[in-house]
């Protein structure tokens, strides 16, 4: 009878062993940056970057998977030429208004991940799919840098793994054509870094 | 040629004029010239964006729009006679489409800008659908020069207020307008008025400016005071004046009224 209650509770525990392997993240909005560079006039690389991300994400080491969410509010997009001067408007301005990223329409892109690949013990590529300007299509980042552990900023209090990732994709796609072919280049690069803490 | 059809000088200006040319002369003799102001329209467009319809964005609901005002108008053309009753019933209907086009952009803005600015684009679009078809139906000239100037001061206040895209839409409109009027000056005759070409200066421009002011930084006010650009038009010109005299009277007042919506929208544009 005892022998058969421990086989019992073991059972039960199993799967919320398993479960206890996925490990939750929630994005760090003040170090997590997306940045993004296009070419201009074809003479040189243009850079910006958004001010606000957000998100989460889940790994699994056990089972090599995971999951990435991450919102980036548009409207915060800057690239630093926020002073008008003599002009009727800054080149962000211009970024906010319908010809790029119609922040008043679409205040907010999203990627969501589909597939967490790993490379030894760490995510390698997240594949997953980017949704801009109401258009979704699939889009592939790279985990360039990755670490995970505790956070100096809190004496190992908080857990956090954070990194870079890359990935880039034709801003046509999404219907963003202002510009095309010559004045402002298609593909555009991606940069980010990001942070999670454990919760 | 790529690269040609991707200047925005060819994008919005060399194109759209010469399809209205090609199209006034071509359609004149079926009393269907009207029509050329929205194909030029419609020619920018898909060169400048693309004639894309999903997702159904505010600006692709403008182009919608700017296409179905010239069937409304063809209807008045051949089945109805301009009314009172007739006319006020466009107008809302273009309000109700400035509404339809922007009100879920507009409704996410702070305090009381929704009411302001939605109030703004409806009374707008309404005056200009009314007025055009009760007093700019009829008449091919000052039709075409108030929307040459409708077309010019919408897309240059846009270009101001942050929206090349708007402003290059705007361009078009008064390119395609000097399309059209441009056979009526050179002929001397007056082409065929008509509500098909009224309606869809008066949506149009009208629908362009409320964009600007929606998804980029047009204010409100500037909205309006374009919306009172045909009004130039009807200002008295000699009447026994050649064609190409009445037409350059006719754009003159306009241009004046449009002009100080572009001054209303450079100001502005100096507050960060």
């Amino acid at each position: 009878m005892f022998k058969s209650s421990i086989v019992g509770v073991a059972a039960l525990a199993l799967p919320l062993a398993a479960a206890a392997q996925v490990e939750n993240y929630a994005i760090d909005p003040t170090h997590t940056v997306p940045y993004f560079e296009v070419d201009h006039l074809g003479f040189a690389t243009m850079r910006g970057r958004f001010d606000r991300a957000s998100g989460k994400f889940s790994i699994d080491h056990a089972a090599k998977s995971g999951s990435l969410e991450i919102v980036v509010e548009t409207n915060t997009v800057s690239t630093g030429d926020n002073d008008r001067g003599s002009r009727p408007r800054t080149r962000d301005e211009h970024l906010k208004s319908a010809d790029f990223f119609n922040t008043a329409e679409f205040p907010q892109m999203t990627f969501k991940s589909t597939s967490v690949h790993f490379a030894g013990d760490n995510p390698d590529t997240v594949q997953g799919n980017l949704t801009l300007l109401g258009v979704t299509k699939p889009l592939t980042l790279k985990i360039v840098r990755w670490k995970c552990g505790p956070d100096i900023r809190t004496q190992g209090k908080r857990y956090q793994c954070g990194g870079n990732a890359t990935g880039s994709f034709k801003r046509s796609d999404f219907g963003m054509k202002y510009g095309l072919p010559t004045a402002i280049g298609d593909e555009v690069n991606l940069w980010m870094s990001f942070y999670g803490f454990r919760q | 040629m790529q690269d040609l059809l991707a200047n925005p000088a060819v994008q919005g200006g060399v194109a759209p004029l010469a399809i209205a040319l090609v199209l006034s002369l071509a359609l004149r003799p079926l009393k269907l010239e009207g029509l050329s102001l929205i194909a030029a329209f419609a020619g920018s467009v898909y060169l400048v964006s693309g004639l894309d319809f999903t997702p159904l964005t505010s600006t692709r609901k403008v182009v919608v729009l700017a296409l179905a005002a010239p069937v409304v108008g063809l209807l008045v053309d051949f089945a109805f006679k301009p009314t009172k009753i007739g006319a006020a019933l466009i107008a809302m209907a273009a309000a109700g489409g400035a509404l339809w086009a922007f009100w879920p952009v507009l409704a996410h803005k702070p305090d009381n800008l929704p009411w302001l600015l939605g109030g703004s684009a409806a009374l707008a679009l309404a005056f200009l659908g009314g007025f055009a078809l009760l007093q700019l139906a009829a008449d091919s000239v000052r039709a075409g020069a108030a929307a040459l100037a409708l077309g010019l001061g919408a897309g240059i206040s846009s270009v101001l207020s942050a929206s090349v895209l708007y402003g290059t839409y705007g361009i078009a409109l008064a390119a395609g307008a000097g399309g059209y009027l441009l056979p009526q000056m050179i002929m001397g005759r007056k082409g065929q008025g008509s509500a098909s070409f009224a309606l869809s200066f008066a949506v149009t421009g009208g629908l362009i400016a409320a964009g600007a002011m929606t998804l980029a930084q047009l204010p409100w006010y500037c909205v309006l005071v374009l919306a009172v650009v045909p009004v130039g038009a009807m200002l008295p010109v000699p009447r026994n004046a050649p064609v190409w005299l009445q037409a350059v009277i006719a754009s003159i007042y306009s241009f004046v009224i449009a002009g100080a919506a572009c001054a209303l929208a450079w100001p502005s544009s100096q507050q960060t």
